[in-house]
């Protein structure tokens, strides 16, 4: 009897220690993102700036400029706009670039003066066949 | 072609309701004629599944543009090896390979157990039919591949053909690639079988350890599969995707592994109930819990629950796969209660420091670690449920839980085989752990002052060297005693030995593989990286390298066009090597698509990224990583298999006259 109560002590400890874990991780919120889409951030108003979020919209054709390893782009979902401004130091994925239509979903946080730091960029893109097939194949993101 | 195929497919059908309907029958009625139909029905099942990936094959190989899946995922210029392996680019065609694995290892069960196991087999065979009907009404009424192409004519519909595909995504034109989805697949589909036989278990009574001993073997394919597919994955992440790792902690990532955490700590606690008669209804869970994963993990990357890398797009099947699992879940979950009364345990724990208490330590951890992969998994939609955010939680927070789980399950492969059953005395304790603990102690110390500060990784280094110097010392100890009482060579004794205990050395082994992979989990603690825009002629530098920009050029074929940088990796005078990170675009799929360079050796890769021209287009932007021991996974996921292999093996025996046989006993 004696043992297994040391046996349950044992695994109440352990279980304890995970779930602490678990919270602690959920504490700091750098490992939490809100996704929004473009327009629901705009409704979020001056919170959106205390929140790491996952922002999605479609990348505004024509709006990537580089300057040495700088980027810039607009992502826009309807008639709302967000200026984005690449901080990440992963490589930008393959479908990402001024030529096609891309679906972009960007990770970072909003600065005070509107912009969008992004510190990762995902694209997903709209296949050529896409709109003449009555399922879409198969898609990636990159 | 086509329409012979959909026949084909379309009989799957009926074929598998047949089977189960009479596999139902035979268990009600314990006719033996019953259950010789059910059999040959999963039989017939395999042949027309069979015989409909051969003509997807066709179709696919002679680029028959009116079939949307072939049209979608391959075209002319395409080489032939990627048309064959088309088969499971796409969601479609990936569903039926699903399929045709349930349907091949029905067959296989069927035929295994044809003289034997005629009480359980009715209700196996039941529920591999019931599950290849599942399949089979996906395949055919929601994701058919042989779907043809129709346009809009007004009022009526017609079927047309496109002059040229769309191509085959580029990011899977790669060989890992190639093999990781039949991999995985092979793996998650084998969860089936001890479910099965758990649930024939369940409804006959016949609770002994007959199930068990027949489904071993599927148990440690089934999971020997899953560990090399989810491997694969990550090489093919690694490889292909060119963001520098092989592990994000991404949604479909963790559907795959979740079943090999359950299946783990099955093969793990099913020991005690052979040795014990504990934890019956725990292993009965961790089998029902490892084939509603495995179907849980198909399930996620096909619904669009969660967004990830490796998913399929949103494909409708959602709803489906909800109340299959729903079903399933209910069933064996009732079964399971409606049989409680019956497995209880024959032995009571008798002390906290035993190779019992070992194995219920690693359960518990292996079942919090499924918990949190899960919770972590499905926080988007359990947030967006209670706040109406939807809120993701990202690698960091995976770590913090997985990397303390991870390394006390490692420390436990160290300490579990050394403990003796019921009681390990202190004296023992202090025989066995007193040199490798000072060794590693020692190991960590010459780290610490040759640089190494970061604890996670000293401490993950400290549990390597010691579970690796008990795993060797087992070999070694034992080969020792054996070579001194038969006079054998020393290797041949140890050869002898593992031989003689295939399911304890191998288990050993594969040990030492988790021991190697470790290795290379931590090296991501001292992983670097710089980023350069560089012309030719130009350097730039990372740690002890210095990289020169030999040569950008443009080339084209057929399939694509390329811009490749020629980087010279320098270390002082020395030239290391050369590597080529290259971009390349893909005509007929209209996508650009990343070659890294990678320079690996065991030490550390370079790891090379083409991510863009300049906007002048004379120069390239290059990320260039440096991480260290990645090697290592690799290999110590071919150790992996080999151990699981090893494991699998007969068990030699001695006969009284010296005489070494093949047991045959007690395995399938």
């Amino acid at each position: 009897m004696n043992n297994k109560i040391k046996f349950i002590v044992g695994s109440i400890v352990i279980v304890l220690a995970v779930v602490v874990l678990a919270v602690q991780g959920l504490q700091e919120d750098s490992t939490m993102s809100y996704s929004k889409s473009v327009s629901e951030l705009h409704i979020l108003g001056d919170r959106a700036k205390t929140l790491s979020l996952k922002v999605n919209g479609d990348l505004k054709k024509g709006s990537i400029t580089r300057n040495n390893l700088d980027l810039d782009f607009v992502i826009t979902e309807g008639a709302s706009e967000l200026q984005i401004h690449y901080i990440g130091t992963d490589p930008i994925p393959d479908t990402f670039n001024n030529e096609m239509d891309a679906e972009v979903v960007v990770s970072g946080r909003l600065a005070d003066n509107g912009v969008f730091n992004a510190e990762r960029i995902q694209a997903k893109c709209a296949s050529k066949y896409e709109a003449d097939y009555s399922s879409p194949g198969f898609e990636e993101e990159a | 072609m086509a329409d012979l195929g959909n026949i084909l497919l379309f009989f799957l059908f009926p074929a598998s309701v047949f089977t189960a309907l009479t596999a139902l029958a035979a268990g009600y009625t314990k006719r033996r004629g019953l259950l010789e139909a059910a059999r040959r029905g999963a039989y017939v099942a395999f042949g027309v599944t069979t015989l409909a990936v051969l003509a997807l094959e066709y179709l696919l190989v002679t680029s028959d543009f009116s079939i949307e899946y072939v049209a979608s995922n391959t075209n002319l210029a395409l080489p032939m090896f990627y048309k064959v392996v088309a088969l499971w680019a796409g969601h479609n065609g990936s569903l039926l390979l699903w399929t045709w694995i349930v349907t091949i290892f029905s067959a296989i069960v069927a035929y295994q157990n044809r003289h034997k196991n005629n009480d359980l087999m009715p209700y196996v065979i039941f529920v591999m039919a019931a599950t290849m009907t599942f399949f089979s009404i996906l395949s055919i009424f929601i994701s058919n591949p042989f779907d043809t192409l129709y346009q809009d004519l007004g009022n009526t519909l017609q079927e047309y053909a496109v002059p040229d595909g769309r191509g085959l995504n580029p990011l899977l034109q790669h060989p890992a690639m190639v093999i990781h989805p039949p991999v995985l697949f092979i793996g998650y589909v084998g969860a089936v079988v001890p479910f099965a036989f758990a649930i024939a278990a369940l409804i006959t009574g016949n609770l002994g350890a007959g199930w068990i001993h027949t489904t071993r073997r599927w148990a440690l394919t089934t999971w020997g599969f899953l560990a090399a597919g989810i491997v694969l994955g990550g090489k093919w992440a690694y490889v292909e995707l060119g963001w520098g790792g092989y592990w994000a902690w991404d949604p479909v990532e963790n559907a795959s592994l979740l079943p090999w955490l359950t299946a783990t700590a099955y093969l793990h606690s099913v020991m005690i109930q052979e040795r014990k008669g504990m934890l019956k209804v725990w292993n009965m869970t961790l089998v029902i819990a490892t084939f509603l994963l495995s179907i849980f993990g198909t399930f996620l990357t096909r619904s669009g629950v969660v967004s990830s890398v490796h998913a399929f797009a949103n494909s409708g099947l959602g709803p489906a796969f909800a109340i299959f699992l729903t079903i399933a879940a209910l069933f064996s979950v009732g079964l399971l209660l409606f049989r409680a009364k019956d497995l209880k345990p024959d032995e009571e724990m008798q002390s906290l420091v035993s190779r019992e208490s070992s194995f219920l330590f690693n359960n518990l951890l292996f079942l919090l670690a499924t918990i949190a992969v899960l919770w972590g998994t499905l926080f988007p939609v359990i947030s967006e449920l209670f706040t109406g955010d939807q809120i993701t939680v990202g690698p960091p927070w995976f770590n913090n839980i997985m990397i303390p789980i991870g390394l006390a399950l490692l420390l436990l492969t160290g300490v579990g085989p050394l403990l003796a059953w019921r009681h390990t005395s202190a004296e023992t304790l202090k025989r066995s752990f007193g040199l490798p603990i000072l060794g590693s102690a020692v190991f960590v110390a010459i780290l610490y002052f040759s640089g190494v500060k970061d604890g996670w990784a000293l401490g993950s280094f400290a549990i390597s060297f010691f579970v690796m110097w008990t795993i060797v010392f087992e070999f070694v100890k034992g080969a020792r005693i054996r070579s001194k009482n038969s006079g054998d060579q020393f290797f041949k004794a140890m050869y002898m030995l593992s031989r003689k205990n295939t399911r304890r050395y191998g288990g050993y082994i594969i040990h030492a593989a988790m021991v190697v992979m470790f290795i290379g989990f931590t090296g991501n603690a001292f992983n670097s990286e710089t980023r350069a825009e560089v012309g030719e002629g130009d350097t730039f530098e990372l740690g002890p390298y210095t990289f020169y920009a030999n040569h950008i050029h443009h080339a084209e074929n057929e399939n694509y066009s390329s811009e490749t940088l020629e980087l010279e990796i320098r270390k002082g005078d020395r030239i290391v090597t050369l590597i080529k990170p290259e971009k390349r675009y893909y005509f007929a799929s209209e996508q650009p698509s990343t070659e890294v360079g990678i320079y690996s050796s065991m030490r550390e890769d370079i790891y090379a990224v083409l991510s863009g021209m300049s906007n002048d287009g004379q120069k390239v932007i290059v990320q260039v990583y440096r991480n260290p021991f990645v090697k290592m996974v690799w290999i110590g996921a071919f150790i992996l298999v080999f151990g699981t292999l090893f494991a699998m093996l007969p068990n030699l025996r001695e006969t009284k006259s010296g005489k070494i046989v093949q047991e045959s006993k007690g395995v399938e």
